[in-house]
């Protein structure tokens, strides 16, 4: 066995405490009068509308249509794709075929402050035709439509003249629309195209050749934020007819405005409680299991409120509590096979490195299997319930993010187990025994040496 | 060999943990069919939302008792349940009378006509005449949605578990893996209905927190029986080709109990922490998923210990009685096997060891 250096425990160690600290609390700075997030913490996580709330509105078809049920169909669809672009996953959508309302649920963003209720709803209401149009005017021929479109991307691009780079929309046309793009862009040679997002006018470039590449890109003031939402927008499609904002409000949290705090202390009384146990229990690789859990619990958090600013919140649901749970519970069991094993060792008399070596060995493959198993489960919950849909051609397009939400906690806590509880604890453990004051065998579970 | 604290033999006990289990899900589902029958959240019965609202402040228990003594009036509605719920609309003005609104929730399949929605809303009329109640919509929910969410759970997990199967065969090939993994389904099986009868017992509606915990206990059972699967396998390697299966998962269980209990502590720690905070904050909702969850995680461990495996050494027996029957029944056979036996020493081995049990018994 190479041997693991003494001041690796120390650096492991650090390095847990700063993730820990920086996952849980954040790093804020100040910019002059604006308050600036360099890393998110666990107040911006966005936390699911079975936690603390959120909006709920019934949409109607505008103008009294009498939508069928295909209609109202293809509207969910659209909407589904709609809130998740907008990056909900906890929403709840419930059509009403009878009456043509459909009720949306979706939790508070985790930017709370400036989230405009109303404009999000707005937004999910409209109609979203991507159009474009020859000339400038909104009553100008329609070239090519939302339907026309393969992909849409936000992408960044260095601008072709002496103007600054800028965020601009990339378009993929489908074999049809690159036909039609084609002839459009030869009729205009020299004159300029629209283009529209339902009465908005994006830009108007003028068309200086016949483009058959099949794609296209939209420019505009765009930031990196309305570049996405756009993409995502003509991602998702343009209902069959305009919607109509019936009634909407907010629902109050269902746990109580208290849940979020009860949760908290519970998590500090759970981590207590779990620290004593290990300790009474496995002495030093206790100990080393705890930290090795407060890691773990750190890349979790990362993971579910982005860590860095560029990485937008997950939705945090009870069903994701769950699957935190279960990791945590896989994590700490991880430890305590391994703890076992080496006081298992132990008791057979052999040296402490021995020991060590035989017992990380040993219980490994109990670990690998276990975790490999509950990765299944948690693949098969987000291929199922998440964003791939795999079974929607069974049950149709629909994403029930709740069990999303317990798939994807689960699946970061197994692969963070992995990380910290089991290569980071081995290391920390390889490295500790190293010190003289802790060769003593029974801070390893087994009798005075 | 290894250090052994415990001497239990499971599976000789194994009738008896199995009367357990069958007893206490017989008492459950005579008490589920009889006396508590199982609720379901309207997401998967289907049924019907009134929203009324409303303006200044009249109390919530008030406001429910009228609803309730309405709906006993009427024969069609008497034996409904109805839950309610309040929010505020944000586009009102805090005293406007659409300020509030209440919900009421109709689970079942009925649909509330329209002469009955109008006797609730004139007993909340003429009860409270200065909060101006007012319908500001009703929606009916379809089950279909509900059931259809259901399903894609149930496919979900049988594909999860298929794949399961699949993986315990390939890694535990060894000591018969196929076997092995139906038998980790089996006990899995057992937990998921431990769980459902808790949410009957504890009258809790089956709703989201039901998948939830479902999930969550699949996880934890799937990861413990893996975990003594990996001790049996490991022990197959070292033990003699005397031991025979039961001593062999004997051993093995009673080494991996100490680790079962710990990991089972820990865990019940995390969620009991949860369960005792949010019972003293109140927090219903909380309370529906952990409680549910501690009990499936017991369940969970206890399963792995006393169920999968003991069902595995039983299995292994059998199929090794069949064998030997075989064996009996035509020489030709037997010869056949023998020369195989010499080719695969190993098979040949466990075979042998596998009658040994057999004869015992």
């Amino acid at each position: 066995m190479k041997k693991i250096g003494k001041p690796v425990f120390f650096i492991v160690f650090v390095l847990i405490l700063a993730l820990a600290y920086t996952s849980i609390f954040g790093v804020y700075g100040e910019n002059g009068d604006f308050d600036v997030t360099y890393i998110k913490g666990i107040n911006d996580i966005r936390w699911g509308i079975d936690i603390n709330g959120g909006v709920e509105a019934v949409f109607a078809p505008a103008d009294g249509i009498d939508a069928d049920e295909t209609q109202m169909e293809d509207v969910k669809g659209i909407l589904d794709s709609r809130l998740v672009g907008q990056n909900i996953t906890d929403y709840e959508v419930y059509p009403d075929y009878e009456h043509d309302r459909i009720t949306i649920r979706f939790p508070w963003k985790s930017d709370e402050k400036d989230y405009d209720p109303d404009a999000a709803i707005a937004e999910l209401a409209s109609t979203s035709e991507l159009s474009f149009k020859g000339g400038t005017e909104s009553s100008g021929e329609v070239l090519l439509t939302g339907k026309d479109v393969k992909r849409a991307y936000a992408t960044y691009q260095q601008g072709n003249t002496s103007s600054a780079a800028q965020y601009v929309v990339g378009l993929e046309f489908n074999d049809e629309g690159k036909e039609k793009f084609k002839t459009a862009t030869s009729n205009y040679v020299g004159q300029q195209i629209s283009i529209w997002m339902d009465d908005e006018l994006l830009s108007a470039p003028t068309v200086n050749e016949a483009i058959d590449s099949g794609s296209a890109v939209i420019t505009g003031n765009f930031t990196s934020k309305s570049a996405t939402a756009l993409a995502n927008k003509i991602n998702a499609g343009a209902l069959p007819f305009k919607l109509v904002v019936e009634s909407y409000g907010t629902i109050s949290p269902s746990l109580g405005s208290n849940a979020l705090q009860a949760m908290g202390i519970s998590a500090i009384v759970a981590l207590a409680l779990i620290c004593a146990f290990m300790l009474i229990m496995y002495r030093l690789p206790g100990f080393i299991a705890f930290i090795a859990l407060i890691g773990q619990l750190s890349i979790s958090i990362m993971a579910v409120s982005g860590y860095f600013t560029i990485f937008p919140s997950f939705t945090m649901t009870i069903p994701g509590i769950a699957g935190l749970i279960l990791s945590i519970g896989m994590g700490v069991d991880a430890n305590i096979i391994t703890a076992e094993r080496i006081k298992d060792e132990l008791w057979t008399g052999k040296t402490l490195d021995g020991c060590i070596r035989n017992g990380t060995k040993g219980s490994f493959s109990a670990i690998f299997d276990g975790n490999i198993t509950v990765i299944i489960v948690a693949v098969i919950l987000i291929l199922v319930f998440g964003p791939a849909n795999i079974l929607s051609s069974l049950f149709g397009v629909s994403t029930t993010g709740l069990i999303y939400a317990f798939g994807y906690t689960l699946l970061v806590g197994v692969i963070s187990n992995f990380i910290m509880g089991v290569a980071a604890s081995r290391l920390m453990l390889r490295s500790a025994s190293g010190y003289k004051f802790l060769r003593n065998k029974k801070l390893y579970g087994g009798a005075k040496s | 060999m290894m250090r052994q604290k415990f001497h239990i033999d499971f599976v000789k006990k194994s009738k008896i943990f199995f009367c357990i289990s069958l007893g206490i899900m017989l008492v459950c589902l005579i008490l589920n069919l009889v006396l508590l029958p199982t609720i379901v959240d309207i997401q998967f019965t289907g049924g019907t939302i009134i929203k009324y609202n409303f303006g200044g402040e009249p109390a919530h228990t008030a406001v429910e008792k009228t609803v309730k003594d309405t709906l006993k009036g009427i024969d069609a509605l008497k034996n409904e349940k109805v839950d309610f719920s309040y929010s505020e609309n944000l586009a009102a003005s805090s005293n406007d009378d659409t300020k509030h609104i209440i919900s009421l929730q109709f689970t079942g399949n009925k649909a509330v006509s329209i002469e009955h929605k109008q006797a609730i809303t004139d007993a909340l009329q003429k009860e409270y005449p200065d909060n101006s109640f007012a319908e500001e919509s009703s929606t009916a929910v379809d089950a279909s949605k509900g059931a259809n969410f259901f399903l894609k759970c149930i496919i979900a997990v049988i594909i999860a578990a298929v794949l399961m199967i699949f993986y315990v065969a390939i890694r535990f090939r060894k000591i018969g893996g196929l076997s092995a993994g139906v038998m980790a389904v089996v006990a899995l099986i057992h937990d998921l209905i431990i769980v459902y009868f808790t949410f009957v017992i504890f009258r809790m509606p089956l709703n989201d927190n039901f998948i939830a915990v479902v999930l969550m206990i699949l996880g934890y059972s799937l990861n413990d029986t893996i975990v003594i699967y990996d001790r049996v396998r490991e022990n197959r390697r070292k033990s003699g080709p005397k031991t025979t299966t039961a001593e062999l998962v004997n051993s093995s269980l009673n080494q991996c109990f100490t680790r079962t209990i710990c990991t089972s502590i820990t865990t019940i720690i995390a969620i009991g922490s949860v369960l005792v905070v949010s019972l003293i904050y109140g927090i219903s909702s909380i309370i529906s998923f952990a409680l549910p969850m501690m009990i499936g995680l017991i369940s969970g461990s206890y399963s792995s210990l006393c169920i999968a495996a003991p069902l595995w050494v039983l299995w292994k027996n059998h199929q090794a009685k069949v064998k030997a029957e075989k064996k009996k029944n035509g020489t030709s056979k037997k010869s056949k096997k023998e020369k195989k036996n010499t080719n695969d020493t190993k098979k040949a081995v466990s075979a042998e060891k596998e009658e040994d049990t057999s004869s015992e018994d």
